[in-house]
């Protein structure tokens, strides 16, 4: 066995024990020893973390990318933020072993760290198209809300857009109703349709027979005028009525020769 | 010649009488006196008198060899029996006129003879009403004139819906569909089919709606029909027990375009708890079976 596998050894051994070396633990963690000291460390840790995101953000040429880590950045920060009361709380505990001051410069420590956090920018650098969609009035799904400064215009946003919302929902609900009411007219209208459609199916060998019937009608009464109309012609020729008056006269003639005979 | 009706009756008696002097009944003659007494008779409002006038004018006509002038007459003394109200005379006199239309080759008007009848008849005798339905429509089938047996079939349906005959109804709404189908007429087709559904599931037989509702479906024209959507939307409704469910689609369009007594039973339709029931025990068949 060497040299090197005996260090090896040794590290692995080191590392093994490493939470029972005292000094080394006091030389990593400066104030290990309470809750305050670690949650402290904790936070400035997260703070330098966001600094730095920041820090890359401002190189950052790909918009998308840009976006993503500004909302990564106030996620983080709005964290930092709950976490600062707990600290506070921490810091204002008496903790054995700690003089006054001490406990002093801890909430001073506290409140300087809320300062950085509050300090960290998240809104993107203001660009025109920025600008230009801030003129806009009404509807604003930016999410630029950097600090207590944007609060206000924020809620005032909200109100417009609520109306706005509610007026949308509202016509929206009115437009449904019509459209029902619409949709019942039609289902109405399609059925009559359909049952016309049948009727006159129904309806269409009944009128070929009618046809067909009044056809023969027709011409059995054509003929039947035809025939009529010899009849009457004959009946009626002027033939027969000077025939006729011929005959009267020669009755006529008859009569009165018998009768200046018998005189 | 006299215009009283009874001098005419039995003038016209004598002539068809068998004699020494007279060896041939003189039928033409008999059969105008009789008709002209018939007329006397309804003016004079004796119609028991007038009825019998009319059978005797229509029994000459008949050995005159015209059916259609006799069927006619037939038809007036049912017409009059109905307005006596005697039931078996005027189901009778119907029969004989539609015998002598189909004589004369015209299955319309028989088939509308037996229609007649049917109706006079629907509230008195409702099952000699289906009977004079059922044979009117099969007239009317042997000609080929499906298209007219429709609002038979209804009428007839809706008597057995009176009587509370539900299985027969829904038969009848089926043969519907089947001379629909012949004729193309999809509508009629389909609003038959979902009337017997909608029958069966009143008489809480939703297995047989469910067979007849599998069966429609084979059936093209149902299947891309909104009363398909209906019925599977209905029947869903019951197996789940979801009674809003049920009366939505029972106050829907499509099913206020069918017959009014398919509408009234829609609206009565989740018949009692039974539906609660019988999804209970459906659920439990399904655990077992999926262990």
């Amino acid at each position: 066995m060497g040299v090197n596998d005996l260090i090896t050894r040794v590290d692995f051994i080191c590392k093994k024990y490493d939470k029972y070396d005292i000094d080394k633990q006091r030389e990593a963690n400066v104030s290990g020893d309470d809750a305050f000291t670690r949650l402290y460390s904790a936070v400035e840790s997260a703070l330098e973390t966001v600094l730095q995101k920041t820090e890359d953000l401002s190189s950052e040429a790909n918009r998308a990318k840009a976006v993503a880590m500004n909302a990564e950045i106030r996620r983080t920060k709005a964290r930092l933020l709950q976490g600062i009361p707990k600290l506070q709380r921490l810091s204002l505990q008496k903790v054995k072993g700690i003089s006054k001051e001490e406990l002093d410069d801890r909430n001073d420590l506290v409140l300087s760290l809320r300062d950085k956090i509050d300090a960290i920018p998240e809104a993107s650098a203001p660009l025109s198209a920025c600008a230009a969609s801030t003129s806009y009035s009404n509807i604003r799904f930016d999410n630029n809300v950097s600090g207590h400064r944007i609060d206000s215009e924020y809620f005032r946003q909200t109100e417009e857009s609520d109306q706005f919302k509610q007026e949308f929902e509202m016509r929206r609900i009115k437009q449904d109703q019509g459209l029902d009411f619409i949709a019942e007219g039609l289902d109405t209208l399609k059925n009559m349709a359909q049952d016309i459609n049948e009727e006159l199916d129904r309806q269409e060998p009944l009128m070929d027979e009618i046809d067909t019937k009044i056809d023969k009608a027709a011409t059995d009464l054509k003929s039947t005028n035809v025939r009529l109309k010899d009849t009457v012609t004959k009946m009626r020729s002027s033939r027969n009525f000077c025939l006729d008056i011929i005959l009267l006269c020669i009755l006529l003639g008859i009569a009165t020769f018998i009768y200046n005979s018998v005189k | 010649m006299s215009s009283d009706p009874e001098k005419l009756m039995s003038k016209a008696d004598k002539m068809t009488k068998l004699t020494l002097t007279r060896w041939s009944a003189d039928w033409r003659g008999a059969t105008e006196l009789y008709e002209q007494a018939a007329n006397g008779f309804r003016a004079s409002n004796k119609y028991e008198k007038a009825k019998v006038a009319l059978e005797k004018a229509s029994k000459g006509q008949e050995m005159q060899s015209s059916p259609w002038d006799a069927a006619k007459h037939m038809e007036s003394a049912a017409a009059l029996a109905q307005k006596l109200s005697i039931w078996n005379e005027v189901s009778d006199f119907y029969r004989k006129a539609s015998e002598l239309y189909v004589e004369c080759g015209r299955a319309q008007p028989a088939s509308d003879a037996l229609g007649k009848a049917a109706r006079a008849l629907e509230d008195v005798k409702p099952d000699d009403a289906i009977q004079l339905y059922t044979d009117a429509c099969e007239i009317l089938e042997e000609d080929g004139r499906d298209q007219m047996a429709f609002d038979l079939y209804r009428a007839c349906a809706n008597v057995y819906i009176k009587l509370e005959k539900f299985t027969d109804a829904a038969t009848f709404f089926l043969r519907l569909g089947v001379a629909a189908d012949k004729c193309d007429a999809t509508n009629s087709q389909c609003k038959a089919y979902l009337s017997a559904i909608i029958v069966y599931l009143y008489a809480h037989d939703l297995k047989q709606a469910e067979k007849c509702y599998n069966d429609c479906s084979q059936i093209d024209a149902f299947l891309k029909s909104d009363q398909n959507r209906s019925a599977s939307r209905l029947l869903t409704a019951y197996n789940e027990g979801d009674t809003e469910e049920i009366k939505k689609v029972a106050s829907s369009s499509t099913v206020s375009n069918l017959d009014h007594a398919i509408i009234k039973l829609a609206r009565k339709l989740p018949t009692g708890d039974v539906t609660a029931v019988q999804m209970n025990t459906g659920e439990d068949l399904d655990e077992d079976d999926l262990t």
